[in-house]
């Protein structure tokens, strides 16, 4: 039984999830500089994975991501890792129902993931001693939301290929 | 199979659990890193095998920019050249007054026998990248402990005090900007020599003087330089000018919001003094510090 929308894929090999994964750590360690509508890539292809494929990427992968990414941001050891294991549970808790909707169906239901791990890793950080950010760290999240249609035509793409190829199709 | 199987299939730990485990590993890792500075040495590993992958990538927009700089606009130079004539005309005179001062100060320093100030080594250090956690703001420099650059060290850009030294790694190191709310910079008013502390956090991008009496003798535009009484900031660097002053209010204390004379928001060069460190007396433990004086402890 698949969902309205999801085809018959075939299966993903694990090389093609490692390899995503490093280029959205490479993404994500770009300087970018300080400006906070940049998407933050490894999140998203942490969740986009974590939906798909909930067997092969974990809740373990998430943190160990995320202590690299807070050794290169410099923030407090855990944060992002706090962060990516919330993404991925959530992820977890949501992979059944996401692919059954449309694309905006889904992208409507991984923004409040986003935003409620954010406000959870904010919670644990200000009690730590850390001040109040500004609402504009929510902004990231949007802009992450929107590339997760990007993200599903990419991450995807290998999979959608024909078993085996017929001239008759295009693809 | 894509989708998890039903329950009672063998499949390890259950994500709850493993949420439970990593997520409370985490929050551990949060509260001794923030609170303990106890997780150096995991920092100290993760960073120096980061590095190489850090610089590779650091590569096509340095490439980017030297193309770009390659390709700048005639006019643009012509401008800048002009503003840089300028800016040497009027240096030329402080300068030449410089060196007549300094004779003339080391023969008052030599009547007086005072002991001479020591010059401080400085090294030149380059601006990588700048943090994107949104809890502090930090610049990271290409220079690391290999280049003697050691924990507390201030930092300087052509107009001023820029910030601190924060966290050393073996080939970078981290710097923490004088607006941070952590930081902490013993200053002196030049126009009247009155003392006071300067507090980073008070508004973004800028510092703030607390506690002051609201007869205090303040004017905006007054500059403000190091005081060097903690042996750590050389004496005399710019550090901001007044910008504002609030007085009245609830309380009998002025509030006043401090603009950095450093440029915080595009800095691409920097010095880092090398200003030994070792005379400074370690930071007395955590438990010892009153809650009220907690925040502030970053520097001394």
């Amino acid at each position: 039984m698949t969902s309205r929308n999801e085809y018959l894929l075939l299966p993903v090999s694990r090389a093609y999830i490692a390899f995503t994964i490093l280029v959205a750590v490479i993404l994500n360690i770009m300087p970018w500089g300080r400006d906070f509508g940049i998407p933050d890539f490894l999140a998203l292809v942490l969740v986009f994975w974590n939906v798909h494929q909930p067997r092969k990427v974990g809740i373990g992968i998430g943190f160990l991501l995320g202590l690299l990414m807070d050794v290169h941001t410099s923030s407090a050891l855990g944060e992002r890792a706090l962060l990516y294991s919330l993404l991925s549970y959530g992820a977890w808790f949501l992979h059944r129902r996401v692919p059954w909707f449309r694309i905006v169906g889904q992208m409507l239901h991984v923004l409040p993931l986003f935003v409620i791990a954010q406000c959870i890793v904010v919670v644990v950080r200000v009690a730590t001693g850390a001040p109040m950010p500004g609402w504009w760290l929510f902004l990231q999240w949007v802009s992450t939301m929107l590339m997760w249609p990007i993200a599903d035509l990419l991450l995807l793409a290998p999979q959608r290929r024909a078993a085996r190829r017929d001239e008759s199709r295009s693809l | 199979m894509d989708k998890s199987p039903p329950p009672f299939f063998r499949q390890g730990p259950s994500a709850n659990a493993r949420l439970l485990f990593f997520g409370l590993m985490s929050i551990g890792l949060v509260v001794a890193d923030a609170r303990f500075n106890a997780l150096g040495g995991l920092r100290q590993g993760i960073g120096n095998a980061l590095y190489p992958v850090q610089r590779v990538l650091l590569m096509p927009r340095d490439a980017l920019a030297a193309v770009g700089s390659r390709y700048a606009e005639v006019t643009s130079l012509r401008q800048e050249n002009a503003e840089l004539k300028r800016i040497e005309a009027l240096n030329a005179k402080a300068l030449l007054q410089v060196e007549q001062l300094a004779s003339e100060n080391k023969r008052l320093r030599d009547l007086a026998g005072a002991r001479e100030r020591a010059s401080v080594r400085s090294v030149l250090g380059e601006v990588l990248y700048e943090t994107r956690d949104p809890f502090t703001r930090k610049l990271v420099l290409d220079k690391g402990a290999k280049q003697q650059v050691l924990i507390g060290q201030p930092v300087i850009d052509a107009k001023g005090l820029i910030g601190q030294v924060t966290r050393v790694f073996q080939f970078t190191s981290e710097m923490t900007l004088v607006t941070d709310r952590n930081m902490t910079v013993p200053v002196v008013l030049q126009r009247t020599g009155m003392r006071s502390v300067a507090f980073g956090g008070a508004a973004p991008g800028r510092m703030e003087l607390r506690y002051l009496a609201s007869n205090a003798d303040l004017k905006e535009g007054d500059l403000l330089t190091t005081s060097g009484l903690d042996a750590l900031y050389p004496p005399g660097l710019p550090v901001g000018r007044i910008e504002r002053i609030e007085r009245g209010g609830d309380n009998d204390f002025v509030k006043v919001l401090i603009l950095p004379a450093a440029e915080i928001q595009n800095n691409h060069l920097l010095v880092v003094l090398q200003v030994d460190t070792s005379a400074i007396p370690p930071a007395p433990p955590a438990d010892t510090i009153d809650p009220a004086r907690k925040r502030n402890r970053r520097n001394l």
